[in-house]
């Protein structure tokens, strides 16, 4: 394999890893969070890519469609929290009903854009600036995956620099670790749940709006990134942040390389990385040896 | 005094019979078709195109002045519901015909269903050569074209027209539609003795959102010729990740199965690439017959858009079981049916000038030309600004699947 084929195969990649970690950081910081599993993650990320569709269309203009995109998910997912899920928040024995709860969810989303976008599937275009490709000899890399790659790294810092900076962060950490204390300590717990929720499908709509000039989105496309999301967090660790963004990476260029040297193999083989992780570390890759303390 | 009593009486007759062309009771068709998901799209394009065809239908009458009624149900492509529905279809609602069914999973487990209930099955969309070959029924019947008919079109179109094309890959998804059309397409050039190398095949799950390293693999692999095996959604997603990387410049895009779908154009719009070689079960913009200038004028009325493929094969079907029913004179005896319906000749908007598609007596298969065109410049059919034109056309007769091929079909896979 030539240095060309390894970086054009990398950069890929990487622009993919990306696009699984905007969705997947969400849904590992609402477990962590909120102790809630949220299937109907996926759905923000389409929720995301039909609000920048719709932005687009009435101000041609792809960054107002990005910003609808993570507003107009954040939004709803602020809402879906405060009507909906804190009602069964928390509640681990229970799980069963969230899983309920939000895979109800998937198809009332599914269904409510069929509504008002229709049953096609859409598609946006990349704004001009970023339309074109670099060319470094034998390797092209089109500049809007090269876009997605710096944004996805521009967010990794913000969101380290929030978490381990600032006192909302260390508030979001400690309420991952002990809810009640956090709240016996006067911090208005529900606030935070709800913002952590906001700004987590926020993060998923983002993706979505940064995949819609790539792919196509139609009703029930949720579900197609959900599954990958999911084994991300799995190997990440569950509410592990970090973790999802290395299982992300991992899984990016797994795939990446996996397509290069083995493509019959390639759509096994994050599943097969999945299994191999479970096997030796059960709680993730980047689970606390002992486990969380049950609340 | 004379005249109003003739009137009178030819009143009361009129009221008569039109109360007796009310009451008569309606032949029923059992329709099952996806609503929603990816294949959302061609369920809602089937229901508007089998209303065009209704009324066209029940205007001119049937035996008996019986009319042609259609229930349509979601069945989410799944084979459990459809065979749970279609069973209801039957034992509850008495339709004399099951319909539709988009996904080849769904259609090989209704084709059981239609067997067992002797109640014949008319499919419209789905394309796995399977269903009239070694998993034929003789309840079954298919009016649009097959996976092995494109293919089979593909490998000519490969041999004539694309000479210099030794070095082929290979991208589709992975399962039995993707695995088919490439089985069938190498089939074909092995029957037309045409000398190729495979340079590499891909499998993306179905729905796989980003192509991106197969795109970068693929360019490793360095083809003559690319042909693809998608559809729908997936083949817009492939073609926008494909275009950033410069693939259609180191390539040819071969896509003869449903790569020239209306979809992907209206989808694409601007954004579509010239000269990828594709083709489609219908196209908007050939053949231009009178036909086919109707139906989709018709199907714009009625909808507002453009119609995707699968509304032809929805329509044409019942235009198919009217004739049936015509030529039997009623729609009870199921053995006259399927008689009347072998070999039937029926005049479809996909047909060219001086032919009509008929159905084969043997695999209850639906012959039709397929043509083949390349992506160029139209924007007639708007949101679409590029269409398939320079159109070369494959006759219906040299495109069958061949005796041997249903054999090898039944030796592998069984029934």
């Amino acid at each position: 394999m030539t240095f060309e084929i390894f970086i054009s195969q990398f950069f890929g990649g990487l622009s993919v890893a990306m696009l699984l970690f905007l969705v997947a950081s969400g849904l590992t910081l609402i477990f962590g969070v909120a102790k809630v599993f949220n299937f109907a993650h996926g759905s923000f990320y389409m929720l995301g890519a039909y609000f920048s569709y719709q932005a687009i269309s009435m101000f041609e203009n792809f960054w107002i469609g990005a910003v609808a995109a993570a507003l107009g998910a954040g939004l709803v997912g602020m809402l879906l929290e405060i009507c909906f899920i804190r009602r069964i928040a928390g509640r681990e024995e229970e799980g069963a009903f969230q899983i309920l709860l939000t895979y109800a969810f998937i198809l009332i989303l599914d269904d409510a854009v069929k509504y008002i976008w229709g049953p096609a599937y859409k598609t946006i275009s990349k704004p001009d600036s970023l339309a074109g490709s670099l060319d470094f000899g034998q390797v092209t890399i089109p500049t809007f995956n090269l876009f997605i790659i710096v944004l996805g790294l521009v967010i990794v810092v913000a969101a380290w620099y929030v978490l381990s900076r600032t006192k909302t962060g260390k508030i979001i950490q400690a309420a991952s670790t002990d809810t009640q204390m956090v709240g016996m300590l006067g911090v208005n717990v529900s606030l935070v749940m709800s913002l952590v929720f906001g700004v987590a499908t926020a993060m998923g709509g983002l993706a979505g709006a940064m995949a819609a000039p790539l792919r196509t989105v139609a009703p029930g496309s949720g579900v197609e990134v959900i599954i990958d999301s999911l084994i991300v967090v799995v190997i990440g660790g569950l509410g592990n942040f970090w973790g999802a963004l290395f299982a992300a990476l991992l899984i990016g260029e797994v795939n990446a390389f996996g397509i290069l040297w083995m493509p019959q193999w390639a759509s096994l083989l994050s599943f097969a990385v999945m299994i191999v992780v479970l096997i030796f570390k059960p709680k993730g890759l980047f689970s606390r040896e002992k486990g969380r303390k049950k609340i | 005094m004379k005249r109003k009593v003739v009137a009178f009486v030819s009143s009361m007759l009129l009221c008569l019979t039109s109360a007796v062309s009310f009451a008569a009771e309606t032949i029923k068709i059992g329709a099952l078709y996806p609503m929603s998901g990816r294949g959302g799209l061609y369920g809602q394009d089937s229901e508007a195109a089998i209303k065009i065809a209704l009324a066209e239908v029940n205007a001119k009458g049937l035996p008996g002045g019986k009319k042609l009624d259609v229930i349509v149900t979601d069945d989410q492509s799944k084979p459990a519901l459809a065979v749970t529905l279609a069973k209801r279809y039957i034992t509850e609602d008495k339709v004399k015909f099951l319909y539709g069914v988009v996904s080849s999973g769904a259609a090989l487990a209704v084709t059981e269903v239609s067997k067992e209930y002797k109640t014949i099955f008319v499919g419209t969309d789905h394309a796995a050569t399977d269903l009239t070959a070694n998993a034929f029924q003789k309840y079954y019947f298919r009016v649009s074209n097959n996976t092995y008919q494109s293919m089979a079109a593909g490998a000519l179109y490969m041999k004539d027209e694309m000479k210099g094309a030794k070095k082929i890959a290979y991208i589709g998804p992975d399962y039995a539609y993707g695995r088919d059309q490439i089985a069938e397409l190498k089939y074909s050039l092995g029957k037309l003795g045409v000398q190729y190398e495979m340079v590499g095949e891909f499998w993306p799950k179905l729905y796989e959102p980003d192509y991106t390293s197969y795109i970068t693999a693929i360019i490793k692999a360095q083809p003559d010729v690319l042909v693809s095996g998608f559809w729908g959604g997936d083949t817009v997603a492939f073609i926008k990740q494909a275009k950033a990387y410069g693939l259609f410049k180191k390539m040819k895009y071969f896509h003869p199965d449903g790569g020239g779908n209306y979809e992907v154009f209206s989808t694409l719009g601007a954004e579509c690439p010239e000269g990828l070689i594709m083709s489609a079960r219908h196209h908007n913009n050939w053949p231009e017959t009178k036909e086919n200038k109707d139906f989709v004028a018709k199907f714009k009325k009625a909808t507002g858009r453009y119609p995707s493929y699968a509304a032809e094969g929805a329509y044409a079907g019942i235009l198919a079981i009217a004739e049936a029913i015509k030529k039997v004179g009623n729609a009870d005896d199921t053995e006259a049916l399927i008689k009347a319906m072998e070999g039937m000749k029926v005049r479809l908007p996909e047909d060219p000038k001086g032919f009509a598609s008929y159905i084969d007596p043997k695999t209850h298969q639906m012959v039709q030309a397929q043509a083949i065109g390349v992506t160029v410049k139209n924007d007639k059919f708007a949101p679409a600004k590029y269409m398939l034109g320079k159109f070369k056309v494959y006759p219906a007769d040299k495109i069958m699947p061949t005796q041997e091929y249903i054999d090898i079909l039944i030796k592998t896979k069984k029934k």
